[in-house]
């Protein structure tokens, strides 16, 4: 079993802590393009590749986005399909499994890993349990709202989700 | 719904029931199919178990165009290095408490969504089959148009009697 990253969204939407174990594939293209022409890009539709086709120079922080992108979108699905009472817990393509749990405070902890991982729902919770909730919530100098992951990533929190993932995987 | 209603003398039967078949009888509940064109537009949906909330036509539209976007993002969200010669997968499964989805797409880029029980044996299998149906009765089907709904009776009644009796 093989994890990949890690990342809490706040309720704002922020990406308020990430982890990678993984360095982030290197993209083809050398730097950040602006957005797509529309005359290029968006005019010719070919079919969904559109996106998956381009270069992906893409930041670490417009990944972050497209994560939480796609867990809000399948967590509304989700609720939408099951009832108000059913949860996302995962989904898993060809290439890696992402794991989502969220806690009653619209805190959103994400996990990628290698397909083969099972369930990794507890996992996330004894993560906000045992580490986010002791070291983040309960550190006196943590601001209560987490504008660009302020107070997160104490060495506490760091070391102790490193220790947790090392002794789980 | 344990091995309830066998239709030994079913009258679609004989094409599609060998004997490995016959074993997954008894535990198969599929909640319902959707059908996602390459434009991520709806062209076929149908429920055939309780256990869904019943959305309207128009959430279901909206639901196949929410599910065709997250499709190509999560495509470009792999942490992995891109193999060349193979290129990332969409979603293929995902599950939630009370349901599971399968996806399987087309080499053409149709997207065939099946909703199950969280813990359903033999998705691939019956996703497999479903787009074998797919393929004799509505590609088959003179009258259909490409892309556009599926109106075709044929695929109607042996994805009923491929799926209904099983439940």
């Amino acid at each position: 079993m093989v994890v990949y990253s890690f990342h809490i969204f706040d309720r704002h939407t922020e990406c308020i802590y990430s982890k990678h174990w993984l360095p982030r594939p290197v993209s083809s293209a050398p730097s950040k393009q602006g957005r797509p022409q529309s005359n290029s890009t968006l005019g010719t539709y070919d079919g969904e590749d559109a996106i998956s086709t381009q270069p992906s120079g893409l930041t670490a922080q417009d990944d972050a986005k497209l994560l939480f992108g796609t867990v809000f979108s399948l967590r509304n699905m989700v609720r939408k399909l099951g009832g108000m009472d059913d949860n996302f817990v995962s989904y898993s393509t060809g290439q890696y499994k992402l794991h989502y749990y969220e806690t009653p405070t619209n805190l959103k902890f994400v996990m990628l890993t290698d397909t083969k991982t099972n369930n990794l729902r507890m996992v996330l919770h004894q993560i906000y349990v045992n580490l986010y909730v002791e070291f983040v919530v309960k550190n006196p100098l943590s601001p209560v709202e987490h504008p660009k992951g302020e107070g997160v990533a104490n060495e506490l929190f760091e070391m102790g989700v490193e220790s947790f993932i090392s002794a789980a995987f | 719904m344990a091995g309830r209603n066998l239709p030994l003398e079913a009258p679609l039967r004989p094409r599609y029931v060998g004997a490995a078949d016959v074993a997954e009888w008894k535990v198969m509940v599929v909640f319902a199919l959707i059908v996602i064109n390459k434009a991520g537009g709806l062209i076929y949906h149908r429920e055939f178990h309780e256990g869904l909330n019943k959305l309207s036509v128009n959430d279901y539209l909206v639901l196949a165009g929410t599910f065709h976007g997250v499709h190509a993002i999560t495509k470009n969200l792999c942490p992995l290095p891109r193999t060349p010669g193979q290129p990332p997968t969409g979603i293929e499964v995902l599950e939630s408490e009370s349901f599971r989805l399968q996806c399987f797409q087309t080499l053409t880029g149709t997207k065939f969504l099946l909703f199950t029980e969280p813990h359903q044996p033999n998705i691939d299998g019956i996703i497999r089959k479903v787009y074998e149906l797919y393929s004799d009765y509505v590609m088959k089907n003179p009258f259909y148009q490409i892309e556009m709904p599926i109106r075709c009776d044929a695929f109607d009644r042996h994805l009923a009697s491929y799926i209904k009796p099983r439940q």
